[in-house]
């Protein structure tokens, strides 16, 4: 069995990897956390293609994005996101009380500044999931208290 | 919900295949941002080792592995506990050294590699090189310092993946190791 | 087995496409070209017929004189079209389906290839070799 341990450390390594090259380039980490959310974009793309290789069509956009908060969560996050809400117009707020890869930060208020850097691979996860089944979109994140995170997604109509 | 959630049993396997993605897309990454293949093999092997020097941690917490008694244990407890707790996979251990200080491990399938596909510009890319740096890093942890490299890969056309471990030292448990 | 066998993007481009005879190669691109616009009823009808199975595997797309033209269409919107010959008819839906089974899986593994860019044309020697196998030999 596979364990969920080294895809953590790879992921901080990443993290590392990433924020480190950008360091002198350009002070902002704005293109670091593009950098990460890209790569995420990719592994979304793979991941959600396996995935859905065995399930019936998906019906419409709601179906698709119960099926990224159930199984595709499941598969990455071992747990289901604990909230899904939507205004029916295209943007849908999808909780999770408990993130994964935010459980071996502290909760103090000094980490909080470095949560976008570990969010931003799962945005893109999400993005490139969604992009892969046809649904344009654009997915943020933000954390208040943690390890619960709020991850905003906003389809983008053509 | 109209879906049926059949896909439970899945999620262990799905789990070691966002691992595989996840690598897939750090070595591309770096594919893009490194001039040569060499370098990307280096960078490879130093995150490795990173991941290695705090894999160790979790592992021993998790398998409740005692002191190794010499080399062999090591190499069996590597093939038989480590590889399948974290990749699912049981390498053979072979071709040992007459003097006992170098083996093999041979990959029948290697995980990482799952569904790569090299492409001719990469032709010196030790793709898996992170394996490497984790066995490294992971082994320096409990005082041992070895060399570890692919002799033989798959994806460059070779029938097995083969990585050879050369036992060098014992480090001394006083002398600082890695890094602090 | 199969005469000609095409991949899609959801863009309706042709990611992949193969075919026996080369001479034929142009008729063989129309014949899949058309099959796009059944491919694409097929879908659009999705949930309002009853007891809908919304299954990936499409069925006969429609025969022609010569061919008999196969649809498959992943969660992912890229369509699969197999070709085979009318005369062929040994052939059953269950092989069919098997068929693009495998395409579907060869195709999956094309896209969790680290170096592929999703959207460019596939050109994975593991793709071609399962490809190859459901070819009709000729020569």
């Amino acid at each position: 069995m596979a364990h969920e341990a080294p895809f953590q450390l790879l992921h901080s390594e990443l993290i590392h990897y990433i924020c480190k090259t950008a360091d002198g380039a350009d002070s902002e980490n704005g293109r670091s956390v593009t950098k990460l959310e890209n790569m995420g974009f990719r592994v979304g793309q793979g991941l959600i293609e396996r995935l859905t290789k065995d399930t019936a069509r998906f019906k419409d956009e709601l179906d698709v994005m119960k099926f990224i908060c159930k199984d595709f969560w499941t598969c990455v996050f071992k747990k289901q996101i604990d909230n899904l809400r939507t205004n029916h117009q295209g943007i849908y707020v999808l909780q999770d009380n408990k993130f994964l890869l935010l459980c071996h930060m502290s909760a103090g208020k000094q980490y909080l500044e470095h949560a976008p850097k570990y969010l931003a691979f799962t945005c893109g996860l999400v993005r490139g999931a969604l992009s892969n089944m046809g649904v344009k979109s654009i997915v943020t994140a933000e954390v208040s208290v943690m390890p619960a995170c709020k991850f905003q997604v906003m389809i983008q109509k053509l | 919900m109209s879906r049926q959630s059949n896909r439970t049993t899945d999620s262990k396997k799905m789990n070691s295949e966002l691992f595989t993605l996840t690598y897939g897309a750090l070595v591309t990454q770096l594919c893009k941002d490194y001039e040569n293949d060499e370098e990307v093999n280096k960078q490879l092997d130093k995150m490795g080792y990173n991941i290695g020097v705090r894999l160790i941690e979790d592992f021993l917490a998790r398998s409740s592995v005692g002191r190794c008694q010499d080399f062999r244990e090591t190499a069996d407890v590597i093939a038989k506990v480590a590889f399948k707790m974290y990749l699912g996979v049981t390498p053979s251990v072979t071709n040992w050294s007459p003097a006992g200080d170098e083996f093999s491990l041979i990959l029948e399938n290697n995980p990482l590699a799952d569904f790569v596909e090299l492409p001719d510009n990469h032709s010196t890319l030790v793709y898996s090189n992170l394996l490497c740096g984790a066995l490294r890093g992971a082994l320096e942890m409990v005082q041992m310092a070895v060399d570890v490299k692919f002799a033989q890969d798959t994806l460059r056309g070779d029938g097995v993946t083969e990585i050879r471990m050369k036992f060098i030292k014992r480090i001394e448990e006083n002398l600082p190791a890695g890094d602090e | 087995m199969a005469v000609c066998i095409a991949v899609i993007a959801k863009e309706n481009y042709p990611l992949y496409i193969r075919s026996v005879a080369t001479q034929n190669e142009l008729k063989f691109h129309y014949t899949v070209h058309t099959s796009l616009d059944v491919v694409e009823e097929k879908i659009s009808s999705v949930g309002k017929a009853l007891g809908d199975q919304r299954e990936l595997y499409l069925g006969l797309l429609y025969p022609t004189e010569d061919y008999k033209v196969y649809g498959y269409v992943t969660n992912s919107k890229v369509k699969f079209v197999i070709v085979v010959d009318s005369s062929n008819t040994s052939l059953r839906d269950n092989e069919i389906r098997s068929m693009f089974r495998k395409l579907h899986n060869s195709f999956t593994d094309v896209m969790c290839n680290p170096f592929y860019n999703p959207g460019d044309p596939i050109q994975s020697k593991a793709f071609n070799g399962v490809v190859s196998g459901m070819m009709v030999q000729t020569g």
